[in-house]
Order: structure tokens, then C-alpha cells, then sequence
């Protein structure tokens, strides 16, 4: 009786990982028209509808790109933790945490010239994001508690703090007594570049670009790899661990941070308890998608948007929003999966047990 | 060295009878028709170097593996074994390499676990294992938890499981690698005591002097084929099997030459250090190492050995004591002064510490060495480039390309690239822990040649190692440890083998407590 396993690789296949998304996207497909046709839909136009809503024209260029916008930032924020081993997860409330604070010098700048303003907004973003990862950081490198926790719990705290602001200090008194905080003021928004894409689409692909370079070609980086490969390697190679945790945890929430700033100077009207709306899980998807590289994270996030985008725009169609959900999540399944076959393959071995060569050396 | 006389019809068939094992992995060819047969009653060795192919076909026995071809005789009878239990029910039991016991039950808990009814009643249970552990006169306490046992007395829980399963046929897999010389004394006396009660013993060894301390019969594996099949120890000795084992090149490197010791160059005085429970792991050692000298320190596994390199290469803080290299006081140094001022450290843990998995062939080269490739804030990937391609010439280390991770490359190869860059940095010592272990003949020799030659250009080299012949051949003065402290000092050329062992144990001979 045989039965298959899987094999690591020698050798990661290369272009193992876009290959994966096309084979995903394909079998997700396949399975879908099962499901659109059991829901009473004509999948072909279904799908054509979705690609005419992400990529058809230039329009749905722009809503994708603005899309990709806080979900690259936020894929890039857990993959740059995730280069040093660290799993920051609390980048939701990062991005709560940076809009907060882009939301505040908004408040207080509402006169100062608009370039003034929204760079200011963005940089009291980073340091929003920065300082919720502040805790999470200093905990794991003074005493080793596992970040994993206490930035997930942080996601509660810094939603909770917006809901207080909006129903408290913060609420618009023309609002007719409803939860609101006031409208930006027009200076406080990003430029339009083309469409309805705004200029934070460059703002992150600069900033993807900037830390994609600095983890693979710099000595800082270089540290952050070793670092992430083996803690005790480091150690031995002299890289001090503690400053190391420190920085990039801090690092990884300004870019969450950032985030948060983009999409509300970009693409909300105000600070709202949904602004985020699972932009920062989704970033933990979007990084292991890229093998937490953080060069790779705007190329998923790209797919990752259009996929969000069309699947959202079906529902105009009647497609009910669980059957577009359960599409989306096919299409994620499939490229996870198939990303998987780049690095291993599938193995056909006889017997119950696993079998490795022992060659009676210790590795 | 006549092929034994197979299919010879005898009285009582052989208790294991392998014939014509093959047995491929993707890349390696594990058994190439192996043979092997084993008389019943009898302590019977299995020799060969690393990779010969020993373990893969003690899996084939045990039923871990299933042969791609061959066959399984047992008793006479041909068997398929299709997992360890089918071997087991055949009266076949495997004692691991690792042990596989669960630290926070007792003896008799793990004993009889898998294999004992329903409702276990303790004291019956307890007593019942006291009994077996007696007829076969191995020392044991069954309520005792297995955490607290020393290596020596799990392994004889392990033996223990497989009697109270009642294997006849009972493999044990380089069973002395963990244990004491006199604690291996002890098990051979319990093995020879099996075989008088009419079991069978397969005992995996490449110690030859075990081999003809205590078996019967021997075969050696060499490439995974049977170069000599149950060869009758009393009428042979090691130097011939030793041969066999390796074929023609020299079992062990020759003696280096001589050379006057010149200044010292390491010197560590009164080190204290705890370990990773945060008990005292190191009671004040003092140890000097002089320009173009090697240093051995012997001792069994987790007696402060493993804590000193550490130590000396600034990786656990000390707690008393001082270390100086040249003169110059590296006690509060951080691991990167050490290795400026020409500490290099070879860690026992080529893996998690001396290199980084996931990295590259090239990332890993300029471990020590990257805040010199710098331009501006980036790495010279250039020049680390080159730096690595030199590394991987001078020191012949087998790779693919060099932006592949490093994990895909064999234990002697990864070994040469990390002794390699160590080696580099134009070291004044060399701190070098078990360089050699798991590594194949030659992957042992060119490591070893390659410290010689540091020695000859007159650098201090401290070795630590486990295989007391890599001592004895390469060291110029021979420490023991034991309990955290240096409990003698042998010089290597007169020492016996005997009195060293005595050391490792604590037994510290006063005639030679400096020889």
C-alpha cells in the first residue's frame, strides 16, 4: 500500500511562488463554478464581472492599487518581524493606533498648509503604530514574553480606543448626537494620482522597496536574517539580540502605523471603528504568502487586493456576500496550497512509517 | 576472511538471517545487498564506519524499514515485517540510539507502557519489572521517574521494554556512545548474561575494543555491502577489523610530530559558570594552552565540557574566574572582541550556533566577518562573494550555488565551511568543540589535518572532544573533566587508556593525578 508524503525540496523551485498563485487561482476557479452554479449563478459571468471590477480598466486599477495600499503595508510590517522570527499580529491595532494619531494632528492642524499637514499626519501615524509595539518590544527583549500574545491583545485595546474617541472626546458635536468624529479637513488628505488611486500607492511602494532592500542587501538586514534563522547563531556572531527585538518590533508597528495614516488620509472621510476592517490580519496572509520577504509583499498584495475587489463587487450582482467570501477564501486556499508544492513535493512511499536516509550522523 | 557458509543446512537455523538487502534513498544507497547472519545465543557485532549502512539495516530488521529487496529470515522463518510491532511480535526488539522514554514516568511506567493491561496496578507493575531487571542483573529502582536517571540507567530501561515484550532477538544501536567506559563494562557483562540465557544480541558498535571485549562473532559493513560476515572475534583482533572497516586508508590519523610549545596563549583561571537549569556547571577551572600545543579535554557528555567552550568564546557569563588571551583580559569581552583578537570557536552545535539554516553558502561565510564587508550601510556582496568562493576552495567544501540555502549541504561539508571561516581569521587560538563527531572518515580527517596544521603554525588549540582515540592522537596534554572541575591531567603518549577512564568517572588515580 502506498501512500503519498511530502518531501522537502533541495531546492526551492524558482518562480516556484507566482507559479503557485496562477495554478491557486485556476483550481480555485474550477471549484467555484460548483458553487456558483449550485447558488443559481452563471459562473462565467460571475467571474468576468470580477476581473471587470479589479483589473478591466483603468478605474478598477485605482480601487485595486488603494486596496493594495494597507494591505501591502500591513504584509510588510508582519514580514519585517517575521525576517528576525518575531510574529507581530497586533497589526490591526497598529493601524487603529496610527490612524489615531494621524486623526490628532489632523484635529490640531487643520489651518497649516496641506503638504504641512499630511506629512505630519503620517509621521504621527508611524509613531502611533510604533508606540503599541512598544510594550509587545520591550517585554520580548527584557524578558522573553512571547510577542505573539501581547500584540494580538493590543488589537482590543487600541479598537477599544477609537470606539471611546468617536462616542467621547472626539464626537462631532454636528454630528445629530451620532458617534461620529468630524470629516478631515480637505488639506488633511493624500493627492489624487490617477482615478480614484491616491498617492499612497507610491508612498508604499516606496516604503516596501526601502525595507525590502534594507533586509536583503544591508548589514542590518543581514543581522535581522541571522537573527531570524537561528537566535543562538546570532548571539555567537556577536549581533545583540535585545536592541535587535527592540528596534524591529518598534519598526514593524510605525509601518502598521503608517498604514493606518495612509488609509484614512487616503481613503476614509474619518476615523471610524472599521477603518482598519481586517487589514492587519489580512498582512499576516499577505507575508506568509511571501515567504516573509519583504520585497515580495506587494506583489501578493496586489492579487490579494484585486481578489477583495472583484469578490466584493459580485454582490451587485446578487452573488450573496458568504458564497463571494467562501470564493475569496478558495482562491487564498489554492495559492497557499500551491505555494507549499514549490518548496516540497508530493512523495509516494510505501508502509506506515516515515522513512529518512540515516546516515548515523547527527546533523 | 572466508564467506561464511550460507544456506549450510544446520541443526537449529540462525535466530537472523538478512541475505541480499538492498535498501535505496533518493540520492543514497543505504544497503547494497547486504548480508548477515546471527547465531542464536550469541553477542554478535555489527561493525562500520558512519553511513556504512548499520543503522539503515538494523531499520530492516526492527521493521522501521521495509527492504527494496532481500530477505528476512527469523528462526528460519521468512518474515515481511510492515512496522517495528510486527518485528517485535517476531521477537525482535530495537534499543534506539535516542532514547524514546517519557521523563515524568517511572520506571516500571515506561516499562510496561503500550504493553501492559488496562488497569495497571502500580506495586504489582513495580514488582514485576524488579523481577525482570533482576534475572538479568540490571541495576534499577522501578518507582524511580526516568528524569532522574543518569544515561546509563535509562538505557537499561530501554533494555528493559524490550525484555518485558519479550524479544529474543534484541538489536542495540551504538548502545555505548552515552554511557562511561565503566558503566559499557557493565553493560557488556549484562549482554553476555542475555546470550547465556539463549537470546541473541546485535550489537552496533565502531569501538573496537568493546567488540572484542564482549562479542562472539563480528561483521563489518563497508558502502552499505557486507565486507566480512561473522567473523569469530576470539580470532581476530581490532587492528583487522579496523582494517575492514575503513578499507586501506589508516584508521586514525598519524601522531603529529612534535612541536616545542611556545608561549601561553589561553589562560583560564578559576572559571565558574552555571548551566541552562542555572546550576554551577563549571567549580573553578583552570586550564593554560601554549602557542603551537593541543589541549584535549576528555569527559562524559555533561560534565561541564559543553559550558567551558561557551565560556572561553564569551557565549555564558561567567561567574568567577578570569580568561586571558595573550596577555590581555577577555573575561567581560562579548563574543565578537574575542574573535577580533583572535579567539576562534568551533561550537559543538554546528546547526543552531556556528551557522544559520536558512541562510545562504555566501551568508553564512561572512558570519564573522560581515562588518568588515560594508559599503556604507549595505554588504559588499562582491566581496562577501569572493570571500565565500575562497572559503569554499581552500577548504574543498562541496556546494551547490552559493545563494542556495546551506541546509541542503552533508555534515562534513558544513563542518569544512564553518572550521573553514574560523579558520580565516588568522585565529591565535582555537577553541573547538566535538569538531569531528558525525562526520564521515574523511569529513574526520581533513578536520583533524586542518587543526594539525594550525598547531604546526603555532596556534593554541583547545579541543574537546568525546572519542578518547581523537585525544590520544592529536593532543599534546590531556585533561579530564568531571563534575564541573579538571580532575587529572595525562600526557597522552604514556597514558592508559584504563586510568583515563577512571578519571571520567571521578576515580582519580593519585599516582597520576599529573603525570
Amino acid at each position: 500500500m502506498r501512500r503519498p508524503v511530502l518531501a522537502r525540496r533541495d531546492r526551492v523551485l524558482r518562480g516556484g511562488q507566482p507559479l503557485a498563485f496562477g495554478v491557486g487561482l485556476v483550481v480555485a476557479l474550477v471549484v467555484g463554478v460548483f458553487l456558483l452554479v449550485g447558488s443559481g449563478h452563471d459562473p462565467l459571468r460571475v467571474y468576468a464581472r470580477m476581473f471587470d471590477a479589479s483589473l478591466g480598466d483603468p478605474q478598477a486599477w485605482s480601487v485595486t492599487l488603494n486596496r493594495a495600499v494597507p494591505l501591502g503595508l500591513a504584509g510588510l510590517a508582519v514580514a519585517v518581524a517575521g525576517s528576525m522570527g518575531l510574529w507581530n499580529i497586533g497589526a490591526e491595532g497598529q493601524i487603529m493606533a496610527g490612524a489615531i494619531g494621524a486623526a490628532w494632528v489632523a484635529r490640531i492642524g487643520g489651518g497649516w498648509p496641506g503638504p504641512v499637514l499630511v506629512t505630519a499626519m503620517l509621521a504621527a501615524a508611524v509613531v502611533g503604530g510604533g508606540l503599541l509595539a512598544l510594550g509587545p518590544a520591550i517585554a520580548r527583549a527584557r524578558i522573553g514574553v512571547n510577542e505573539i500574545i501581547t500584540t494580538l491583545m493590543l488589537n482590543e485595546v487600541a479598537i477599544r480606543l477609537v470606539q471611546w474617541l468617536v462616542h467621547g472626546r472626539w464626537k462631532d458635536p454636528d454630528s445629530h448626537n451620532f458617534p461620529l468624529a468630524p470629516m478631515l479637513p480637505d488639506n488633511g488628505r493624500l493627492p489624487t494620482l490617477f482615478e480614484r488611486a491616491h498617492v499612497g500607492v507610491v508612498l508604499a511602494g516606496i516604503v516596501i522597496a526601502l525595507f525590502g532592500l534594507a533586509v536583503s542587501r544591508t548589514a542590518w538586514g543581514y543581522e535581522l536574517r541571522v537573527a531570524g534563522s537561528s537566535g543562538a547563531t546570532a548571539r555567537y556572531a556577536g549581533i545583540s539580540l535585545k536592541r535587535k527585538v527592540l528596534t524591529v518590533m518598534v519598526l514593524s508597528g510605525g509601518v502598521a502605523g503608517f498604514a493606518g495614516g495612509v488609509e484614512l488620509s487616503g481613503n476614509a472621510d474619518r476615523i471610524t471603528e472599521g477603518l482598519s476592517n481586517g487589514f492587519g490580519f489580512a498582512g499576516i496572509i499577505v507575508a506568509a504568502l511571501a515567504l516573509m520577504r519583504p520585497s515580495g509583499v506587494a506583489a501578493v498584495a496586489l492579487f490579494f487586493g484585486a481578489v477583495q475587489i472583484g469578490g466584493q463587487s459580485i454582490q451587485t450582482m446578487g452573488v450573496s456576500s458568504s458564497v463571494s467570501t467562501i470564493l475569496q477564501a478558495l482562491i487564498l486556499f489554492g495559492a497557499i496550497a500551491a505555494g507549499v508544492l514549490g518548496r516540497y513535493r508530493i512523495q509516494m512511499v510505501a508502509g506506515d512509517t516515515v522513512e529518512r536516509p540515516s546516515t548515523g550522523a547527527e546533523s | 576472511m572466508n564467506p561464511p557458509p550460507d544456506d549450510a543446512p544446520t541443526a537449529t537455523p540462525p535466530a537472523v538471517e538478512l541475505s541480499g538487502i538492498w535498501k535505496r534513498f533518493p540520492g543514497v544507497v543505504a544497503n547494497a545487498g547486504a548480508n548477515l547472519t546471527v547465531r542464536t545465543g550469541t553477542v554478535h557485532a555489527v561493525l562500520g564506519e558512519n553511513g556504512a549502512g548499520k543503522s539503515t539495516l538494523m531499520n530492516v530488521l526492527s521493521g522501521v524499514y521495509r527492504p527494496d529487496e532481500g530477505e528476512v529470515r527469523i528462526d528460519g522463518v521468512v518474515h515481511h515485517f510492515r512496522s517495528p510491532s510486527d518485528a517485535l511480535a517476531a521477537g525482535v526488539g530495537m534499543v534506539h540510539q535516542e532514547f524514546r522514554l517519557v521523563p515524568s514516568f517511572t520506571v516500571a511506567e515506561n516499562v510496561v507502557l503500550g504493553a501492559a493491561e488496562r488497569i495497571v496496578r502500580r506495586q504489582a507493575v513495580e514488582s514485576a519489572v524488579g523481577e525482570l531487571a533482576e534475572r538479568f542483573g540490571l541495576a534499577t529502582e522501578p518507582d524511580r521517574p526516568v528524569w532522574q536517571l543518569s544515561m546509563g540507567e535509562r538505557q537499561r530501561v530501554e533494555i528493559l521494554k524490550a525484555l518485558w515484550r519479550d524479544a529474543r532477538i534484541l538489536i542495540l544501536d551504538e548502545p555505548t556512545a552515552v554511557l562511561t567506559p565503566g558503566e559499557a563494562d557493565e553493560l557488556g557483562r549484562i549482554l553476555r548474561h542475555m546470550a547465556d540465557d539463549d537470546r541473541t544480541v546485535v550489537f552496533i558498535s565502531h569501538k573496537l575494543h568493546e567488540v572484542t571485549g564482549f562479542c562472539d562473532e563480528a561483521t563489518v559493513l563497508r558502502g552499505g555491502e557486507t565486507v566480512a560476515a561473522s567473523l569469530p572475534v576470539s580470532e581476530t583482533d581490532s587492528s583487522a577489523l579496523a582494517g575492514l572497516m575503513v578499507g586501506s586508508s589508516p584508521v586514525i590519523s598519524e601522531r603529529p610530530p612534535p612541536v616545542v610549545a611556545g608561549g601561553p596563549k589561553l589562560e583560564v583561571v578559576g572559571l565558574g559558570c552555571l548551566d541552562d537549569r542555572g546550576l554551577q556547571a563549571l567549580h573553578g577551572v583552570d586550564l593554560t594552552v601554549r602557542a603551537g600545543e593541543i589541549v584535549g579535554i576528555a569527559g562524559v557528555a555533561g560534565n561541564g565540557q559543553r559550558e567551558l567552550a561557551q565560556a572561553i568564546a564569551g557565549l555564558r557569563p561567567t561567574t568567577a574566574g578570569t580568561v586571558h588571551m595573550d596577555g590581555m583580559d577577555l573575561t567581560a569581552a562579548t563574543p565578537r572582541q574575542r574573535f577580533g583578537a583572535g579567539l576562534a570557536y568551533i561550537p559543538e552545535d554546528r546547526m543552531g550556533v556556528g551557522l544559520a539554516p536558512r541562510l545562504s553558502v555566501t551568508d553564512n561565510a561572512i558570519l564573522r566577518t560581515y562588518p568588515t564587508h560594508r559599503r556604507g550601510p549595505f554588504l559588499d556582496y562582491e566581496a562577501a562573494v569572493a570571500h565565500c568562493q575562497d572559503l569554499v576552495e581552500r577548504f574543498a567544501v562541496r556546494t551547490g550555488p552559493l545563494d542556495q540555502p546551506i541546509a541542503g549541504l552533508s555534515g562534513g561539508n558544513l563542518q569544512r565551511l564553518l572550521v573553514g571561516r574560523e579558520l580565516s581569521g588568522r585565529p591565535r587560538v582555537v577553541v573547538a568543540a566535538q569538531p569531528t563527531r558525525g562526520l564521515d572518515v574523511q569529513g574526520v580527517k581533513a578536520i583533524q589535518d586542518l587543526l594539525v596544521a594550525e598547531r604546526g603554525a603555532g596556534v593554541a588549540i583547545l579541543l574537546i572532544s568525546e572519542d578518547l582515540d581523537e585525544l590520544l592522537t592529536l593532543t599534546d596534554r590531556l585533561l579530564v573533566m568531571h563534575g564541573g572541575r579538571v580532575v587529572a591531567e595525562f600526557d597522552p603518549e604514556l597514558a592508559v587508556r584504563h586510568e583515563i577512564g577512571e578519571a571520567m568517572v571521578g576515580h582519580v588515580p593519585t599516582s597520576s593525578a599529573s603525570a
